[in-house]
């Protein structure tokens, strides 16, 4: 098997876009025929097409791929697909409305709140799925996790009311990003690479000063992420430090200082 | 012809996506190992094919715009894998390019045979390329049937040949759109991954008659904290996964990450070939790790000198197969490895310690959400929370060696105190010391 295939040339590819025509070969089969295999396809078929998939695929080769690889330092894998998933997708993409019944973090419960539904979005790090709406009533934009969620009821959305809300959501989400300049000491340089990837989750701008060979990794990333990235930041320890952004100098020095606190005595 | 390799495609991606246009031409150059012509070539090619594979109705906007920002990782349009584009470098000539397009073109709306195909394919030619002889066309056929693109139907002689496509054609409209967030979320929180992604675009190809009706339907799902080069890695696998499945040994050529250079000209001119700071070497490989706190791979195996090796799989280029050994002495290794790794927190295959840590909820939460304590529990691996009081709670763990579990604790900043061992105690007190030292001169400025 190889995955620099001829077919999928770019070239070909591009051919075959414009005569309207697609391919499928039997390396993308074979790893659809193993992910068939993962308890997620559950929640994401009814049982019929999971049975008519598995049908079509019994005669491809079983992948390898995943035989000897072994994924490490990740969050315990929870529920991948929740059944919620299907139905809010749809209403997503007919631009409808929502009516949804949950419980807030407080362990509160709302009961049909109205609104306009505008992503789902999954989180590699806390492994949950979250509804990205805006409620008409607290007119604010909510994250609420599937897992939350009780019901969820279509209601109709008029295609004007729903491409303003496209866009004022857009809006709103682009106003909540924040910058912060994350500086690399020079004596771990040689950690570069390290350091760098553990910032490619995140938007951002590196530039190098040559004369004093000193990185420099401008981040951009939505106001309620700030804790993610701070722990990102603390996950590094020495090799970094915050060169722009206030709030995170400042937490840093306070989780400094508390954390001395805890050792008491022995840390003076 | 010898065999095509990406290792210089791929370092060279990896070094644009990490350092997101930090380097000028030469340092971008210097560093990989490569001329600054080699530079602008690479780089040529490699927004051709950007390009070419991006949307036409994208073309103008992208057309002018650099690599670089191309591959910036928009927080916001994560669905999408950046980097997928370098799975289609793979080099075609122009007439091959052609007659394998005509030939799934034609097929796509009914089955033919071969001598069927060879008329089609003759009479919608472009009047510079040379006709195709029949020869030709039953070596592209098999070609693509080696691939899975194209089966034969039913009956006999003269064969008739279908695209299989029945993953897609044998389901509704609203099943197929099923199976299109299916891959796509599967591609999206599993590896390996690029098979996944490749489905995902041909599916977007199949599903196009929604793109009138539903302009938005590919853009419902978001996934965030992706590591996006790490399918730059996936590369590798089939060769080192087909190894290990068959007993044998890997030549390659490695470069520490840690060196300047992560790249060097394979130059066919003596003349011009420089020292290079990579190494050749050979073992056995076991095991292909996947870190999820970096989103980098590793390849584990054994070197007859050296042992169990760790080695970075961005680090390894020109990767061969090698001469083959016993099943024993494989499953051998293999039971090694396993017994080595089982206290593993990442790869560290050191003595085994036992890690005491004391953790504080967040102050003035409630009951209901602690979200220090569904961290540890989400995070912490094998470790077990032992002991549970109003203000805090013991986690314990046994894991091999301190290293690599240090930056996980450190990063749940005040809200953990490491009570065992007394040296990975020592460090933390230091490490915050000299962490409060950096930011203290911060408070005169607040």
């Amino acid at each position: 098997m190889n995955l620099f295939e001829k077919i999928f040339n770019y070239q070909l590819h591009s051919r075959l876009d414009e005569s309207g025509a697609y391919t499928i070969t039997s390396h993308e089969r074979s790893w659809l025929k193993a992910m068939l295999e993962h308890s997620a396809a559950d929640d994401a078929f009814d049982s019929g097409t999971l049975e008519k998939l598995r049908g079509l695929l019994a005669g491809e080769a079983d992948s390898h791929l995943f035989r000897y690889v072994e994924e490490k330092a990740g969050s315990i894998p929870k529920r991948i697909y929740h059944p919620l998933l299907r139905t809010l997708r749809r209403m997503i993409m007919n631009r409808q409305g929502v009516r949804v019944s949950y419980q807030l973090r407080n362990g509160e419960q709302w009961e049909n709140r109205q609104g306009f539904p505008y992503k789902l979005e999954y989180s590699m790090v806390k492994r949950e799925w979250y509804l990205i709406w805006y409620p008409f009533r607290e007119r604010s934009l909510m994250m609420t996790k599937l897992a939350h969620i009780r019901a969820v009821e279509e209601i109709s959305m008029p295609p004007d009311k729903a491409k303003h809300m496209i866009q004022h959501i857009a809006d709103m989400l682009l106003q909540r990003k924040q910058r912060a300049v994350i500086e690399v000491i020079p004596a771990y340089n040689a950690e570069l690479s390290r350091i760098l990837y553990a910032f490619s989750c995140f938007e951002k701008e590196v530039a190098y000063n040559d004369s004093t060979n000193t990185y420099r990794i401008a981040l951009a990333f939505p106001g309620h992420e700030a804790e993610f990235v701070l722990s990102k930041i603390r996950f590094l320890g020495l090799r970094v430090r915050v060169a722009e952004g206030d709030y995170f100098k400042h937490r840093m020095l306070e989780a400094a200082t508390k954390a001395l606190a805890r050792y008491g005595d022995e840390s003076v | 012809m010898a065999k095509e390799s990406f290792d210089k495609e791929i370092q060279f991606l990896r070094l644009l996506a990490l350092t997101s246009g930090a380097y000028n031409r030469q340092q971008f150059a210097k560093r990989l190992g490569i001329s600054v012509h080699t530079f602008d070539k690479t780089l040529r090619r490699l927004k051709d094919i950007v390009q070419t594979v991006n949307h036409p109705n994208e073309l103008s906007a992208a057309a002018g715009r650099e690599l670089a920002e191309h591959l910036q990782f928009q927080y916001y349009e994560s669905a999408d894998p950046v980097l997928l584009f370098l799975f289609r470098a793979k080099s075609l000539k122009e007439s091959e390019s052609h007659r394998l397009s005509q030939l799934v073109a034609a097929l796509q709306t009914q089955e033919l045979t071969a001598k069927e195909l060879l008329e089609q394919c003759c009479s919608d030619l472009p009047p510079e390329l040379i006709p195709p002889d029949e020869k030709t066309i039953r070596s592209d056929l098999k070609y693509l049937e080696d691939v899975g693109v194209i089966c034969k139907a039913a009956g006999g002689r003269p064969y008739r040949y279908g695209l299989d496509r029945s993953i897609v054609t044998r389901l509704t409209d609203e099943e197929q759109l099923d199976l299109y967030d299916y891959v796509e979320v599967m591609a999206n929180t599993q590896v390996p991954s690029v098979q996944g992604y490749l489905l995902r675009e041909s599916l977007k190809k199949a599903l196009k008659p929604l793109d009138g009706k539903h302009p938005d339907w590919q853009e419902t799902l978001w996934y965030k904290y992706h590591y996006h080069s790490r399918i730059l890695d996936e590369a590798h696998l089939p060769v080192v996964l087909h190894a290990i499945d068959s007993c044998r040994r890997l030549k390659f050529m490695y470069f520490s990450p840690k060196s300047s250079l992560s790249y060097s000209s394979q130059n066919t001119n003596p003349l011009f070939e420089k020292e290079t700071k990579g190494y050749s070497d050979t073992m056995l490989p076991l095991k292909v790790v996947y870190d999820h706190q970096y989103g980098r791979w590793y390849l584990v195996g054994f070197h007859r000198q050296r042992g169990l090796l760790k080695l970075r799989m961005e680090g390894l280029t020109q990767i061969e197969g090698d001469t083959q050994v016993e099943a024993a002495y494989f499953k051998e290794k293999q039971d090694l490895l396993a017994e080595k790794m089982k206290h593993s927190w990442l790869i560290d295959t050191g003595e085994p310690v036992r890690v005491i840590v004391k953790f504080y909820p967040p102050a003035g939460a409630g009951s209901g959400s602690n979200f220090i304590k569904d961290r540890v529990l989400l995070q912490g691996q094998w470790g077990c929370i032992t002991e549970e009081h109003a203000g805090y709670f013991i986690y314990e763990i046994i894991v091999n060696g301190i290293t690599e579990i240090r930056p996980w604790l450190r990063s749940f900043g005040s809200s953990c105190e490491v009570l065992e061992p007394q040296i990975l105690r020592r460090q933390m007190i230091e490490e915050w010391k000299e962490l409060k030292a950096c930011y203290e001169p911060v408070r005169e400025n607040l």
